[in-house]
């Protein structure tokens, strides 16, 4: 266990400095967002080079910003003029709770069309394939675009922007949004799904037990099952990961105001603080939820998973 | 004058995320119609919309420029703010200057300006505006970091008098100054609030005090910011309680929001999606009002081939005007000839003056030979490409790219484009090496007060006098002395005729290549009216008489 989190620790050690360094080497100045509009004069520009010190060397500039981190101070935003963490935290709810739906979403519609097609008739497999492959070549922002016509627009089921108010109405909004984000995903665990199970299905084991006379259900939850969900764990716990940064497409689509479109917005401002916390903060919602499916997996089937050497 | 800067920025980065969507999500719904969108005729562009009578709780209004970065009349110009601070004077929806929280602002003598302040106005906690709090947001602009430092460049100091007046000082005649207390630069704020908050004035942490019919409420960060309804308000209070204002940068959700009723009304929105507003199954109107905003593209180096005057007038002479706004405004907008736009000086005192002049100027106009000639004329390599920059995303300029793009192809000219990020593309403007190996840059601006002489300042003008996008160091000693003639005169008709002088030159140099006038576009629902839909939405309380049809 401790090593799995100085792994983590290294890894978002690691990644901060990738971070850090590749927003330095892109296009585009900072001091166009620092001056947030204003005509800079050259002693204006010197000014706020050197308040936010962009002068420095940037292994010092990288280490005045990880003492921030490390003290709970996250900077402020060179565009609002506010903390970092503020910004962060108040978008945040948002973006969770989108993730939280699309993963529901996810789960039932992925692993349960992913288990039909590998248990099903033919023509089951057939449908589910058809439907999976058309899943997958959908892009985000095509779904919700059609989405917002359909349901939205046309039939005025649902909002079309805005996250809400919190509680039901929440839940609401964020039907649309969810299942844009969500469509390419169950496509794509769906598939997964399938073939994990269907690899299953096919191994020695499993045969062996069915000539032995073992009911068809129980080989199924305890053979079948069993050995395929660590494998399918572990690209589910990618995926959900994954979601927190491609949610960006169909928070700005519907207008939502989450994480993802902070990052996008931030980036384009070059405001370096936001987009370095909020980056930051994906790789470790990343590296966690992975270790945590890992875990998982290692708990439903402990020989299967050789992470679990040390704990 | 400096406002361009800045506006041509935040233009810019909010058409790059609002139209990118806009003609994908709004094809299917009405019928189709191939032909060219009908033009609306510019006698028919309305500046303000017939006053509320009904009482409205609340209204959701869209900012599709995104989240304000700051909420500082000084360094921020957004549609937030005018509802918010009060200026000393007021731009009427028909851009004319009329008084505000300063019941008279007049120059007494050549270098003195008096502004006595209007009895009986209040911050929104009760605390009356003083001299000292107009001396204090007048001393805010007096610092290059203010968006209207050159307004007040030539102030020598501010005093105050205990009598409610104040008294401006300069070291030489400035007839920019009164304009510029028309916008943002004549915002008054409250003294003992900005001394008490600091560098935060104006940000969600720091807020604001100010004395405008709306008083800041609440802003969350990244969702909305709300105004409530100041019951005390010296012009009598609003109609609308509650104004939230929410960000939507992508033209597609802003149009279906829009149309479905889930936002009542916003400003700017995308002239691609015309089809959409003016559909009969939406929940609003398209209103077209007169503006100062224009597109436009000018040279960026004096040592390109850009710089010579004779091809940016072959490059004008190439393309078609009516095309271009057929294609880019969707027929939302007009022919302008000059990089000046007319309805800046329409409510200015000299208006006559300044409309024979633009009347006699020339109509831009297709000559393909004419065209070829300048180019042949000028001797410039014309093997060599000359490279364009245009803001990434945004549909607008795309179209305008490829449409200057083919108009050289036409006269033996290669341009390519260079798409840049916004950040990147606002930087080009004040940092020399990032223009290397651009030649022309594609823009748009408006200007948010009267006044004739914001555009001609920055960019006919020497470095030295204040041309800061005067990039192909254009110097013409006449255009100069006229300009500053202009700038200094101490009555309305030798000011207008020294700036009409000006341009009778530099309007055929074509510092910047003017592509069209764009209208100020208004998407309301059809429930509510009250509001101003002209471009002095950007000065004035626009949202004071809002309410219910």
């Amino acid at each position: 266990m401790l090593g799995k989190l100085g792994g983590l620790a290294l890894t978002l050690f690691l990644a901060s400095v990738i971070i850090f360094s590749a927003l330095l080497l892109t296009p585009g100045d900072p001091v166009t967002a620092l001056a947030g509009g204003a005509r800079p004069t050259p002693e204006l520009i010197a000014a706020i080079r050197a308040e936010y010190r962009l002068d420095d060397p940037v292994w010092l500039q990288y280490l005045h910003w990880l003492g921030g981190v490390v003290t709970g101070d996250f900077g402020r935003s060179f565009v609002y003029k506010t903390d970092v963490a503020e910004l962060v935290g108040a978008r945040f709810a948002v973006t969770f709770q989108l993730v939280l739906l699309t993963t529901a979403l996810i789960a039932v519609f992925g692993l349960g069309s992913g288990i039909l097609a590998a248990i099903g008739s033919r023509r089951t497999d057939m449908v589910v394939s058809v439907t999976t492959s058309l899943g997958m070549a959908l892009p985000t922002f095509i779904v919700a675009i059609l989405l917002i016509w359909i349901f939205a627009t046309s039939l005025g089921w649902f909002p079309t922007f805005g996250a809400g108010e919190e509680g039901l109405d929440r839940l609401w909004h964020l039907v649309l949004p969810a299942v844009s984000l969500a469509l390419m995903f169950i496509a794509y665990i769906s598939r997964v799904t399938r073939s994990a199970l269907v690899a299953q299905l096919h191994s020695e084991h499993v045969e062996t037990a069915r000539v032995r006379g073992i009911p068809w259900g129980r080989v199924f939850r305890r053979h079948v099952f069993h050995n395929a969900a660590p494998q399918i764990l572990a690209i589910s716990g990618t995926t959900i990961a994954g979601l927190f940064a491609a949610s960006a497409i169909a928070e700005q689509a519907f207008g939502l105001g989450g994480v993802g479109s902070l990052l996008t917005e931030a980036a384009a401002r070059k405001d370096l603080p936001v987009v370095q916390v909020v980056s930051l903060l994906l790789v470790a919602l990343f590296v966690v939820l992975n270790a945590i499916a890992d875990l998982l997996a290692a708990a439903i089937d402990p020989d299967s998973a050789g992470t679990r050497r040390n704990a | 004058m400096t406002r361009t800067t800045r506006r041509r920025f935040t233009v810019a980065a909010a058409l790059a995320t609002a139209t990118v969507l806009a003609a994908t999500a709004c094809a299917p719904r009405t019928g189709t119609n191939d032909s060219s969108p009908e033009e609306i005729d510019a006698s028919s562009l309305v500046t303000s919309l017939p006053a509320a009578t009904t009482a409205v709780d609340e209204v959701t209004w869209a900012v599709v420029e995104g989240e304000p970065q700051t909420l500082d009349p000084s360094s921020s110009a957004n549609i937030i703010i005018p509802n918010l601070c009060d200026s000393l004077l007021t731009v009427e929806p028909g851009f004319t200057l009329e008084a505000g929280i300063a019941e008279k602002a007049e120059w007494i003598d050549p270098v003195t300006f008096e502004i006595t302040v209007r009895d009986g106005v209040s911050f929104w906690d009760g605390t009356p505006v003083t001299a000292a709090d107009v001396a204090y947001s007048l001393e805010r602009n007096r610092t290059p970091a203010s968006q209207w430092y050159a307004a007040f460049a030539l102030i020598s100091s501010i005093e105050t008098s205990s009598d409610g007046t104040v008294i401006v000082h300069f070291t030489a005649p400035d007839t920019t100054f009164r304009d510029a207390l028309g916008g943002g630069g004549g915002a008054v704020m409250s003294k003992a609030f900005g001394d008490t908050v600091g560098a935060d004035l104006g940000t969600s942490g720091g807020g604001l005090m100010c004395a405008g019919p709306y008083q800041l409420d609440d802003w969350k960060p990244g969702t909305e910011i709300s105004v409530t309804a100041n019951p005390d308000y010296w012009n009598g209070a609003p109609l609308t309680e509650r104004i939230r204002f929410v960000f939507v940068t992508d033209g597609a959700t802003l149009t279906s929001a829009l149309t479905a009723g889930e936002i009542d009304g916003a400003f700017n929105v995308p002239p691609g999606s015309r089809q959409s507003f003016e559909a009969e199954d939406g929940e609003g109107r398209l209103i077209s009002g007169p503006s100062t905003a224009s597109y436009s593209f000018g040279p960026t180096s004096a040592d390109s081939a850009a710089a010579d005057p004779r091809v940016r007038q072959a490059l004008s002479l190439a393309i078609d005007r009516s095309t271009y706004i057929d294609t880019v405004l969707q027929g939302l907008g007009q022919v302008q000839k000059t990089i000046v736009p007319p309805f800046v000086w329409s409510g200015m005192e000299a208006k006559d003056t300044y409309q024979d002049a633009y009347d006699a100027l020339p109509s831009p106009e297709v000559d393909l030979d004419a065209a070829k000639d300048l180019i042949a004329e000028s001797g410039i390599d014309t093997s060599t490409p000359l490279v364009l920059a245009v803001p990434a995303g945004a549909k607008e300029f795309s179209q305008t790219a490829s449409i200057i793009q083919s108009a050289a192809k036409d006269i033996g000219l290669t341009v390519t484009i260079d798409e840049r990020q916004p950040a990147d593309f606002g930087a080009l403007f004040y940092t020399p090496e990032l223009r290397d190996g651009i030649d022309f840059v594609a823009t748009t601006g408006y200007l948010e007060v009267p006044g004739v002489l914001g555009y001609p300042q920055l960019f006919m003008l020497p470095a030295e006098f204040g041309g800061i996008f005067n990039w192909s160091g254009y110097a013409n000693d006449e255009v100069t002395a006229d300009l500053q003639a202009a700038r200094t005169a101490t009555d309305a008709t030798t000011a207008a005729e020294a700036f009409v002088s000006a341009q009778e030159i530099f309007a055929p140099d074509q510092l910047q290549v003017t592509l069209a006038g764009a209208y100020q576009l208004t998407y309301l629902s059809d429930d509510l009216t009250g509001i101003t839909t002209s471009v002095a939405i950007y000065s004035s309380p626009w949202a004071l008489r809002l309410g219910g049809e």
